[in-house]
């Protein structure tokens, strides 16, 4: 997977690079849009990440060519600018998602993620399966070690979130968004408490534990540990 | 260029006024004295040749024989001598000339048809060049030999008049014009001396700056015109001076919230580097800067969603059902609030005009922040009712009552009761002037009241188009 970074401040672009690279992507790095622009046009990405402002060719122009010039590569936007004309000027533009600076890098690295699954997702999956934890999807039904296991609504939509994105850092924020639709940052430990439930019903009676805290980011289903 | 699109000075467009509104007086005045005058001199002559037409007629009357006609010519000469360069001019019914003066030749000129003329014929008339006053009557005595009835027609000249009386036009010319200079003049000075108050005003306004905000403008010397907009000018420097205010406030309230958490940053950044550690206290430490810079983070994401909200002129709204928002929320915060003993209730539904996520971001900061302040066994409700002005929506939970003098600056940014719960639980005390922000936006208001261990949260919010009844939705939706 190559992923292309078009980003003028060479700190962030640094740390997107070595985030990335060490999340086990190929990247490519541009500082200026003029470069941006050509490595976008000339090479082949399976993502491009875009800075909106630039200071020779900004963002827009840049989704607009590739558009233009039938290049369907997902975009990813990133801006300083946190204003809805912003955001639908973007997605008119053709761009796929959008993320305000400053934001949690897990939450980048779970957007990607799920940038590059669109597409090859595997769309009439019914059962999700992480060692002995199995969720029938069609039944709403969960079970772990041959165990049914009760969970509300909201409980199952949590971990169907947890296990579409085993492996993955979810920030506290992306787990209210995407299973509460609560789309502002509260500060509270609701997300903790709802963790908290969960691990209760499918971790604590098993082995090995799949749900993990990790500490000043969030949670993470990890498939393989055995820690 | 844009200086031709100004309309033009107060002060030339009242001098200009004047000028016109003086021109047009004093002409009407001197036209009316020209033709009184004209009339008077026209009036003074027809008088005299009456006399003398009277005098003629006596005559033709006395007269009764042919042998008298050298002593009727006499007659008539002797007439005109009293008359200063009168002349005369009389016919008889078949048209012969009984007397004429010798200057003018009266006999040139046009007489009516008619034969009979019922009354005195008065007229101007030119002969050579020179103006006269004319009188003409018809005599309708037969008189001596059965000549008549006879015509006579008498002239003065009009010319001495009419030199006094073009004298007169010019001299009266020359005073109203004259009179309309000064009249001009004076009240050019009259409307720069009513502006004065006026200059005044804007040189005080001139001295006023961003430091000196708290003058006002002075009331004393002020013309009663002015008195509004001194008024208003000072009522606006209050509004100005109070934003100033607000402003320079928010400014050191964010820096002071901002060098809390960079202090942590640097201090701790620096300690560890002080000496070599371990990787796991490398890690802790960066582990807890991470904590920090979260914090960071949403409080500029808050404060820029603050800037958003105040400064956006419209909000885009749509159908909000009330009900199912805070029931999602309470699905939200449930569990939350579970694990600490409280219960959530919500009684009455409604449904607005409204902007849906900035009204669940509201609400839901109002209910966290009830949720947090609630003890254990303690339950908080939402209350949503209709009344006719619009919706009201109340947020009340039991817990420490709030000191009144707190309940005022609830909504203020970066407000907290309890100065020592800095970096707590309540973050970055945006919370609720968020949901000040978000309600104002709508166009509603919010409230907050406490006492005796209840504290109670309402906002009200206008129907924007009308309500929409949720019944009524789900009815067509059968």
């Amino acid at each position: 997977m190559k992923i292309l970074i078009v980003e003028d401040e060479s700190k962030i672009s640094e740390y997107l690079r070595q985030g990335l690279t060490e999340a086990g992507y190929m990247v490519d790095l541009a500082r200026n849009g003029l470069d941006g622009h050509h490595l976008a046009m000339t090479e082949k990405h399976d993502l491009i990440i875009l800075d909106v402002l630039l200071p020779d060719i900004d963002g827009w122009r840049i989704v607009q060519s590739l558009r233009e010039a039938d290049n369907n590569v997902p975009v990813l936007f990133l801006t300083a600018r946190d204003s809805i004309e912003d955001r639908v000027k973007g997605l008119e533009l053709g761009a796929d998602d959008y993320l305000v600076k400053p934001f949690a890098f897990a939450e980048l690295l779970a957007r990607v993620r799920t940038l590059l699954r669109r597409g090859n997702t595997n769309a009439t999956e019914t059962t999700l399966t992480v060692a002995d934890l199995e969720l029938d999807l069609m039944r709403r039904r969960v079970t772990r070690s041959g165990k049914k296991i009760q969970l509300t609504a909201k409980e199952f939509a949590l971990l169907e979130l947890m296990l579409r994105h085993r492996d993955e850092v979810l920030p506290r924020s992306l787990i209210a968004s995407q299973v509460w639709d609560m789309n502002f940052d509260s500060d509270t430990n609701v997300i903790d408490v709802a963790i908290r439930r969960l691990r209760a019903k499918i971790d604590d009676d098993f082995e090995p534990r799949l749900i993990h805290t990790v500490r000043g980011m969030g949670y993470m289903l990890d498939s393989s540990s055995d820690s | 260029m844009r200086l031709l699109q100004r309309p033009l000075s107060l002060a030339l467009r009242l001098t200009l006024l004047f000028t016109i509104a003086a021109t047009i007086v004093l002409s009407v005045f001197g036209l009316v004295i020209n033709k009184s005058m004209e009339n008077h001199f026209f009036s003074q002559d027809t008088d005299e040749l009456r006399v003398i037409v009277d005098a003629v007629q006596n005559a033709l009357a006395t007269a009764n024989s042919d042998k008298h006609s050298a002593t009727l010519e006499q007659r008539f000469d002797d007439i005109l001598v009293g008359h200063h360069d009168a002349s005369l001019f009389i016919t008889t019914r078949d048209s012969g000339t009984l007397y004429i003066s010798p200057e003018p030749d009266l006999s040139t000129i046009k007489i009516p048809h008619q034969s009979q003329l019922e009354a005195d014929l008065e007229r101007r008339w030119n002969y050579n060049g020179l103006p006269y006053t004319v009188l003409l009557r018809t005599f309708n005595e037969i008189g001596p030999d059965n000549r008549g009835p006879f015509r006579i027609v008498a002239a003065v000249p009009f010319d001495d008049h009419l030199h006094f009386l073009n004298t007169f036009r010019r001299n009266l010319w020359i005073m109203i014009a004259g009179s309309v200079i000064v009249m001009s003049i004076m009240g050019w000075v009259a409307v720069r001396r009513g502006h004065a108050p006026l200059h005044e005003i804007i040189s005080r306004i001139r001295r006023i700056s961003a430091r000196d905000l708290n003058t006002r403008l002075p009331y004393e010397g002020v013309p009663y015109e002015l008195v509004d907009l001194v008024t208003s000018f000072n009522e606006m420097l209050q509004r100005m001076d109070e934003a100033f205010q607000r402003l320079a406030d928010f400014n050191a309230d964010i820096a002071h919230e901002l060098r809390t958490p960079i202090t942590n940053l640097m201090t701790q950044t620096q300690v560890a580097l002080s000496r070599a550690r371990t990787i796991n206290e490398y890690q802790d430490i960066l582990y807890s800067n991470v904590e920090e810079y979260d914090r960071l983070a949403q409080m500029v994401n808050d404060m820029l969603f603050l800037a958003q909200t105040d400064n956006r002129k419209k909000i885009d709204v749509g159908p909000v059902k009330l009900d199912e928002e805070v029931d999602k929320l309470f699905d939200y915060y449930g569990g939350w609030a579970e694990e600490c003993g409280i219960a959530l209730e919500r009684t009455g539904a409604a449904a607005i005009q409204g902007h849906q996520s900035m009204l669940r971001r509201a609400f839901g900061n109002l209910i966290s922040n009830a949720i947090r302040h609630t003890p254990a066994d303690g339950s908080v409700r939402v209350t949503i009712s209709t009344e006719n002005s619009g919706v009201t929506i109340t947020v009340e939970n039991p817990g420490q009552t709030i000191p009144p003098e707190h309940l005022s600056k609830l909504f203020d940014r970066f407000y907290r009761i309890d100065f020592s719960r800095q970096q707590g639980v309540d973050g970055a005390g945006l919370g609720l002037a968020i949901v000040k922000s978000i309600v104002t936006a709508h166009g509603g208001n919010v409230d907050v009241t406490s006492y005796n261990g209840l504290t109670r949260f309402q906002i009200s919010l206008p129907l924007h188009q009308g309500p929409i009844s949720t019944d009524n939705r789900l009815r067509r939706d059968k």
